[in-house]
């Protein structure tokens, strides 16, 4: 078989680098862009520019902005006393997406994670700590997964950050919502059964 | 259970193999290094994704090629189409065309118990051997054992990495220091409830092969003497010292003895093989307790090596397994196969790489 040309072979390394995207489907974005439209790969070019350009780091909490702070710190609609703890900015949009949660956020960046090196230092935690500091916070919701590196972080900032008047919460776990019991594996339905609340009744 | 149909593809001497089987007994018969031990490999490989023999796959694959692919069809409960694959680059599970996304959600389909040389180990080898086996069991039986065993060996890891690095803070160090204690006592408390559950088996099928009461005892021995947190608490200046976590459930031992003497330091060849095959067996009747339906036996000449006392006590597990439903794999060289198994024998010649029916005679 021929060569690519040595521009797209680049183009087509390039693409490959990118999230999920394997050697396959890079191949075939790249010989996509150069046999379409010029416009296509201008469009395309100048949103990336803009989005590079204009997409920061929120000061405050740590999230995806253009502007700063970002919309979700900067709202007088949203409970001030209510922080929920994520580890990467795309969790605010999946936790957004519920509709149901009115507090504001922090992005920790990552997890404590002693096999990559990572320790609390590297993480957003100082920062949290001063908002803390500087302002009524009463609750802080733990939202970081549940394996290893998420429990074992949780419980560090639960003692770091424990202190009067603050309650300190961890997100639930168990069964996907509109399940029925035969689905779950016994795993989700053990930590279903730990985690059950009590039902209100009366008398 | 049993397998129907097994399906082999550049699996060690194997190029192309395909066989199907009915349940019930199958010799395998055939001179040294013709390949019968591979085929029961192939079907242990099936239950556990892992080697009898303690080797990687890579070396599962025939010499020369890129990878080796195992294939089943089971028969049974919960009947489906295996398919495993795996090279150096890639490596596909699937059961029933859907590819297998949580080992949990696999193991269990095919149920396998090997009797081989191998297992002296778990008299004769380090107490590693014997925490093995207390796992594999309790993988199998108790459906949370598995998960909060692979945490442990995370936080292990990662506890140690921490004990390791030039410089750590100490809380990272407690945050870690909490998960090995949730799961290091979970782990401890299966460990605990699986000792009586196994005990009786072991002892019933030693009294089957070695003819007599010889006093068979069993005790759980864990590294934690009764309260981890605070045993590990007292060690963590020497942990300091080592670099590494010196207690929890990766120190654990099982002690198998006779007469209150310990059968790796004292006992006899004799005893530690019967004994050997008394754990094995109770392992076999222990899973067929718990799922009904009986493991798939994978014999590997160890029947050679018995008398033939020590032979005949195998032999109801045998016919037990046969009246249920069962299979059984065993291998033989055709000079010392167990004639007492009667004839209701499926006989297979393996041969440099095949194997072929053979009628009884």
């Amino acid at each position: 078989m021929p060569a690519l040309p040595l521009t797209l072979i680049e183009l087509k390394a390039a693409l490959n680098r990118l999230p999920g995207i394997g050697p396959r489907s890079a191949e075939r974005m790249a010989l996509h862009l150069v046999q379409g439209p010029k416009e296509v790969i201008k469009q395309l070019t100048d949103c990336m520019q803009k989005a590079s350009e204009r997409v920061q780091i929120c000061h405050i909490c740590g999230g995806l902005t253009e502007e700063q702070p970002c919309q979700i710190c900067d709202s007088p609609g949203r409970e001030p006393g209510l922080i929920c703890v994520v580890v990467k900015p795309t969790d605010i949009l999946s936790l957004e997406k519920t509709g149901s949660y009115a507090g504001h956020y922090h992005v920790l960046g990552g997890h404590i994670s002693p096999l990559n090196g990572v320790g609390p230092e590297d993480l957003n935690i100082a920062a949290l700590e001063k908002r803390l500091d500087q302002s009524e916070v009463q609750e802080l919701i733990l939202a970081l997964g549940s394996d290893v590196e998420g429990d074992a972080t949780s419980y560090y900032l639960a003692q770091r950050l424990g202190r009067q008047g603050l309650k300190i919460t961890k997100i639930a776990q168990g069964l996907p919502a509109g399940s029925d019991l035969d689905f779950a594996d016994e795993l989700t339905l053990n930590r279903a059964l730990q985690g059950r609340i009590a039902l209100d009744h009366e008398g | 259970m049993h397998l129907a149909q097994l399906r082999l593809r550049d699996f060690r001497n194997y190029q192309r193999l395909d066989l199907r089987f009915g349940s019930g007994f199958h010799l395998l018969l055939g001179n040294n290094a013709q390949g019968k031990t591979n085929v029961l490999e192939s079907v242990y490989l099936l239950a556990t994704l892992r080697s009898f023999r303690g080797v990687g796959p890579a070396q599962m694959i025939r010499h020369g090629s890129p990878g080796f692919f195992v294939g089943a069809e089971v028969v049974g409960h919960h009947g489906c189409l295996i398919r495993y694959y795996w090279s150096m680059k890639e490596r596909r599970l699937s059961v029933d065309q859907e590819p297998v996304r949580r080992l949990s959600d696999y193991l269990g389909l095919v149920r396998a118990v090997v009797f081989c040389t191998e297992d002296l180990q778990l008299i004769k080898g380090s107490p590693r051997f014997r925490r093995r086996f207390m796992d594999l069991l309790l993988a199998q039986t108790e459906p949370a054992y598995l998960h909060a065993l692979q945490q442990y060996v995370k936080v292990l890891r990662s506890r140690n990495a921490l004990l390791k690095a030039p410089r750590w803070d100490q809380a990272t160090l407690e945050a870690y220091t909490h998960s090995l204690l949730n799961y290091g006592n979970q782990i401890m408390e299966a460990r605990y409830r699986l000792v009586p559950k196994l005990l009786p088996l072991a002892q019933q099928a030693y009294r089957r092969i070695s003819g007599d009461d010889e006093g068979l005892e069993c005790a759980y021995a864990p590294a934690v003497r009764e309260d981890f947190q605070q045993e590990l608490a007292r060690l963590a200046s020497r942990e300091r010292q080592f670099k590494t976590t010196l207690l929890g459930p990766h120190r654990d031992e099982l002690q198998w003895s006779l007469k209150g003497r310990s059968v790796s330091e004292f006992g006899s060849e004799g005893q530690k093989r019967s004994v050997v095959i008394a754990m094995k067996m109770a392992q076999a009747e222990l899973l067929t307790q718990h799922a009904g339906t009986p493991p798939i036996l994978l014999i590997d000449d160890v029947m050679g090596e018995l008398d033939q006392k020590r032979r005949s006590g195998l032999l109801p597990l045998l016919d037990r397994s046969h009246h249920a439903g069962g299979q059984v794999f065993m291998t033989c060289t055709e000079e010392n196969w167990p004639r007492e198994l009667g004839r209701r024998l499926n006989r297979w010649i393996v041969r440099e790489g095949t194997v072929n029916p053979s009628s009884p005679h």
